[in-house]
């Protein structure tokens, strides 16, 4: 395509000068050898410029085409970033919420344990079996308080209670909550009362 | 290739003005009319200049390629007048 252009070109310029300055004037068809020769010369000149106008127009179209390709490759790129970097932080995300879980369980198995470890205490007193080794150093500490209250000659359970728990008789929780825990703790204080 | 095509529709107008002039060489009532003919051309040049602003609104075109146009008008019939004439 280019050699037709640049061919076409050149013959345009050829027929156009030539028949002007080289033809010879005393020949009686010069006249008509000038005009076809700028005739073929104007469609030559006429037909280059309509190749060379296609050729701009495609390589345009092609610039645009490499450009859209390139934008389309630059948008991939910034959104497989963007994907990766949700992920990312999704995956942080999910093991930030595990470990909390973990967490979360790790309290659950630890009331768990110790509901379980008051209840093989409820248990062990009613058998009248293992009960000093698994009391816990707050029930011990308890039970030398009241200890202390019988060695001060107060025996009043609801007495007991207001002294070594803080609580009045009543029918508050708290007041049931002691109340249970201070008959669980009497066998004990029984005991270590006999040991003395 | 835009240079490519833009020369090569610029020769095709400067062979078109050789065109004319043989055609004026050709007989004294052809060389009239074609006087007539570049007459009219000139004054629509001249026009074109002077109302280039409204011109350009009514082509659809900016000013500045409105004056090119006209430029490489008057070097078309310039070149292709002058060519003819000087040969």
């Amino acid at each position: 395509m280019h050699l037709k252009l640049f061919v076409l070109s050149a013959s345009s310029v050829v027929l156009w000068i030539t028949p002007l300055a080289a033809l010879d004037k005393t020949l009686d068809i010069h006249k008509a050898l000038q005009g076809a020769g700028l005739t073929a010369a104007i469609a030559c000149a006429v037909t280059a410029g309509n190749i060379a106008r296609e050729q701009a127009e495609q390589n345009e179209i092609e610039e645009i085409k490499s450009r859209a390709i390139t934008a389309d490759v630059v948008d991939e790129i910034a959104t497989s970033a963007y994907i990766s970097q949700q992920q990312r932080q999704q995956e942080a995300e999910q093991i930030l919420g595990s470990s909390e879980r973990t967490d979360e369980k790790e309290a659950e198995l630890d009331s768990i344990r110790e509901s379980l470890e008051l209840l093989l205490n409820q248990t062990s007193s009613d058998s009248g079996e293992l009960a000093v080794v698994n009391l816990s150093a707050r029930q011990q500490e308890q039970i030398e308080l009241i200890l202390q209250c019988y060695a001060k000659g107060i025996t009043g359970k609801n007495k007991i209670l207001k002294e070594v728990w803080g609580v009045s008789a009543g029918s508050s929780q708290s007041y049931r909550d002691a109340k249970a825990e201070y008959e669980f703790l009497l066998p004990f204080v029984k005991g270590e009362s006999d040991e003395q | 290739m835009r240079a490519m095509y833009l020369a090569n529709y610029f020769v095709a107008g400067c062979i078109a003005f050789s065109l004319l002039g043989w055609v004026a060489s050709l007989h004294p009532i052809t060389f009239r009319a074609v006087l007539c003919l570049l007459a009219a051309i000139a004054i629509a040049w001249c026009l074109s200049w002077l109302l280039d602003f409204s011109l350009s609104k009514l082509l659809k075109i900016s000013v500045a390629d409105l004056q090119a146009l006209l430029i490489s008008g008057l070097g078309m019939v310039l070149i292709g007048l002058g060519v003819f004439l000087c040969t």
